[in-house]
């Protein structure tokens, strides 16, 4: 059989741990110059499936053959050389810069010396195709002190100039601003239909997936459900279904507004957000939504956090410090905070779920004792959050990324605190979760807690926001919108963002 | 096959159980691995030389180990956050000279030996502060600590061995606060337990995996990083000073080099106990059995008879199949 166009096909693609098999027999084709959406629930196996075609992970049976350019069956070696991923996790060395970042894994070849020059060309270049601001002031930036986003960008950059015939984005989009975004499906546009480049893309927002993918293969339950169909082919409703999501995802209804009453002591209960020339009071039960490129929301959160280097913002409540000087302070105090940088800030790898679960909790009760009630405790959380695990004592490696997501917002859910901060909360979380996600964030404002919430995706703002601060490219203050006056078109504007 | 299955797959995975209680089975699975090893190893001396199994030889084991045993014990603590502690065999040499230089000057043992772990109290303290505080990397600064307290140890007296003064001093190891269990076997075994049970079961402990396993994690969690790493060398240090004590207890002479080939020794007792060293793992179980492993090579290498100058290419062979047991084990964890 050749099919000259035809990139990879999978047939019968089998995965197990253990006891619990992944896939069951998944069958994926990928055609020349297409954007292949790989779509599923949180744990269904996108993550699985990629690593076991780029070969970072074994398979258990199944047949994958990779074809070059004339429909001829490559090596697994060859057709992998082919292959470039960004994988959901970054996989960055910190040490290095950007642009060593970019051209190490493409100087193989040289002579034995690093070229400094050309590397620093090649990755200019790469860099270029997504932020021309960003890639000329990176390059000799060290990749540890990126951003999350501007480390997707890099890993991105990589991904695209590598030469590659295929490329596998795992949830790539999860990272960027809707910019950066818009800028990167212009790059891929371009690619497939000029160079013939493939492209597999995972991504949970409906939206994306509508403007960049052409076909589309749903995993479900171990098995393929939908089978390299036409995007044209298929509703939203009709993926959702087929990704075994709830029915209520697609019909957007808006989440209960905060419920939480005032009482006469209430007045004390008001956190004051500030800097030179704007002022928010928030009271309990307040969902504030931030809006726009990381810069401002950044500095905001690292207040609120108790982690600012320079005093930007004052955060004021009765009974705070001027300024929380610490992590540990600000959690002490009842101030929560879910990080957007799971891998790095957030997960402790080396520490089973309930450890990860449990984490907030021991530092603001001050327990003595770990174990005891908390075996129980940690199932509840797990179970509200519909997290499927063998046991609490297994490593957060074995979950998939969504699933980890899960873990660190467990961390606060139902603590009872003053305030929440949440990054992304969501991010790598399936449609049917992140509803629940919703109620159960609107729970916790209804009693009484005070939740800021970045989010990129400015639907899910407006959605469960009950007031959104936008911040413009230059990370100033540029608006508040009040619920009765949201709209998408008000909030790009303001942030100076695509939507 | 290569149609449209547009079947929605009927046999959606049942809701799992999740389970709650630790399998002990897999949480010691290293530990069981070693402890096997360990009797292996046991029956092939014993093999050769039907002596080594006896309880004779058992007793002259744990009576050389106690000392290495204590010792790890410490340095898991400060491995577990991700450190190392390069001073404590130079910490373990101070504390007996400057116990004994103590008793010679006139006090009594207890006295010495506070006077002795004052000493390690010092040491820890500073490794502690320059780690923490100053955020120096802890190869670097305990590197300079082991070479302070080393010189130290011969400063104290001028370089002499000193005998020990108090005649009633040999009761700390070998006497029996429990009638027929020596202390030094107790000791190990409370140290051993008291560790096991903090970094299992207490919140603190708990902090100490979570600190080695991501500091910025665990920064950002609320963690109190920086007083988890300064406790952590503090014990370190503590625990080679009283393992310090122990042994001029047991000998009744203090030697300014008396440790110098300690550190590294517990150093691989961590490691063979399935402790990593980029931090975040390691039990004090596995430590006290890595220890043992040692002690039992040692042991083993003189009841056979081969020239003691192999001792330690046998250890190092044997700190490389503990650490292959690990690896293969530990990339199995959580399928089961
Ligand atoms: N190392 C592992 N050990 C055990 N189970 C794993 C491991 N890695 C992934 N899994 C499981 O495989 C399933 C699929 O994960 P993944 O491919 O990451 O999902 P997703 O589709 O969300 O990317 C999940 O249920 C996860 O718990
Ligand atoms: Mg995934």
């Amino acid at each position: 059989m050749i099919e000259t166009n035809h990139v990879i096909t999978i047939r019968g693609l089998t995965k197990s741990y253990g006891a619990t098999s992944v896939l069951k027999g998944v069958n994926f084709t990928v055609r020349r110059g297409e954007v292949h959406a790989l779509l599923g629930g949180n744990g269904a196996g996108k993550s699985t499936m990629i690593k076991i075609i780029t070969g970072a992970s074994s398979r258990n049976d199944g047949d994958i053959r990779f074809f070059d350019n004339e429909g001829r069956v490559r090596s697994e070696t060859e057709g992998r050389a082919k292959v470039a991923v960004v994988h959901q996790e970054l996989a960055l060395l910190p040490h290095l810069t950007v642009a060593e970042n970019i051209a190490l894994p493409h100087q193989r070849r040289g002579a034995g010396l690093f070229r400094r020059v050309a590397a620093a060309r090649h990755a200019y270049d790469a860099l270029r195709m997504i932020d021309q601001d960003f890639a000329a002031k990176s390059l000799y930036w060290l990749v540890g002190s990126l951003s999350l986003h501007e480390g997707q960008m890099v890993e991105i950059a990589r991904a695209l100039s590598s030469g590659a015939e295929l490329i596998l984005l795992d949830e790539p989009t999860a990272n960027l601003t809707a910019n950066e975004t818009e800028r990167l499906f212009t790059v891929l546009r371009k690619l497939t239909r000029e160079n013939g480049l493939s492209v597999v893309f995972v991504s949970h927002r409906m939206k994306e997936i509508r403007q960049i993918a052409n076909v589309c293969t749903i995993i479900r339950g171990g098995h393929t459900v939908v089978d390299r169909q036409p995007m044209e082919e298929l509703t939203d409703a009709g993926i959702i279904e087929r990704m075994g999501q709830v029915a209520a995802s697609h019909a957007p209804e808006r989440a209960p507004r905060s419920e939480y009453r005032s009482d006469a002591s209430a007045a004390t209960d008001i956190i004051t957000i500030e800097e030179t020339g704007f002022r928010q009071e928030l009271q309990p039960g307040t969902v504030l939504g931030v809006a726009g490129a990381p810069a401002g929301p950044a500095a905001l959160i690292e207040a609120l956090t108790g982690t600012a280097r320079k005093k930007r913002w004052t955060v004021a409540r009765a009974g705070w410090p001027d300024q929380l000087r610490s992590p540990r302070k600000a959690a002490c105090l009842g101030a929560g905070y879910v990080t957007g940088d799971r891998a790095h800030k957030g997960v402790l790898h080396n520490l089973p779920i309930i450890d990860n679960v449990m984490a907030s909790r021991r530092v603001t009760r001050g327990a003595l004792l770990a174990g005891g009630s908390e075996g129980g405790e940690c199932l509840d959380l797990l179970k509200a959050l519909k997290v499927k695990a063998a046991s609490v004592w297994d490593l957060p490696s074995t979950l998939s990324g969504g699933t980890q997501q899960k873990l660190l917002l467990a961390r606060w859910l139902g603590v009872p605190s003053r305030l929440l901060v949440l990054e992304e909360p969501t991010r790598g979380v399936d449609i049917g979760t992140k509803r629940e996600i919703y109620q159960l964030i609107r729970q916790m404002a209804a009693s009484g807690t005070v939740i800021i919430w970045w989010s990129t995706e400015n639907v899910e703002l407006l959605e469960v926001c009950d007031r959104v601060i936008a911040f413009d490219t230059e990370g100033r203050c540029a608006g508040v919108l009040d619920r009765n006056d949201f709209s998408e078109e008000k909030l790009v504007t303001l942030t100076g963002m695509a939507a | 096959m290569t149609g449209t299955r547009a079947r929605i797959a009927p046999t959606e995975a049942p809701p799992t159980q999740i389970r709650q209680r630790e399998s002990l089975f897999s949480a010691y699975r290293t530990e069981i691995a070693i402890a096997l090893a360990i009797a292996l190893l046991a029956l092939a001396v014993g093999s050769q030389v039907p002596q080594a199994l006896t309880w004779g030889n058992f007793a002259n084991i744990t009576q050389a180990g106690a000392p290495l045993i204590i010792m790890s014990l410490g340095v898991l603590l400060v491995v577990i956050t991700g450190g190392i502690d390069l001073s404590v065999g130079s910490v373990f040499s101070l504390t007996g000279m400057v116990t004994a230089q103590a008793m010679a000057n006139g006090f009594g043992g207890i006295a010495a030996s506070l006077i002795g772990l004052g000493a390690g109290l010092l040491f820890g303290s500073i490794n502690g502060f320059l780690v923490t505080i100053a955020g120096l990397a802890p190869f670097v600064v305990t590197l300079i600590t082991f070479a302070v307290a080393g010189s130290l140890a011969f400063i104290v007296t001028n370089g002499r061995s000193m005998p020990i003064g108090d005649p009633d001093f040999w009761l700390l190891n070998s006497g029996s606060l429990i009638p027929g269990v020596p202390n030094y076997i107790l000791f190990c075994l409370v140290l051993m337990i008291a560790i096991e049970f903090f970094l299992k079961k207490m919140v603190a402990g708990r902090w100490f995996y979570a600190v080695g396993s991501s500091s910025m994690a665990a920064y950002l969690l609320g963690i109190p990083v920086k007083r988890t790493k300064f406790m952590a060398y503090v014990a370190s240090s503590l625990l080679a000073s009283f393992s310090g004590l122990l042994t001029i207890s047991y000998i009744l002479n203090a030697e300014s080099t008396a440790g110098s080939s300690l550190m590294l020794q517990a150093i691989a007792a961590v490691v063979i106990g399935g402790a990593s060293l980029l931090g975040g793992t390691g039990t004090a179980v596995g430590a006290v059995l890595g220890a043992l492993m040692i002690t039992v090579i040692q042991n083993g290498v003189n009841l056979i008879g081969i020239n003691s100058f192999w001792q330690g290419s046998v250890t190092g062979v044997a700190i490389l199949i503990a650490v292959l047991i690990d690896r293969f084990s530990k990339s199995r964890r959580g399928a089961v």
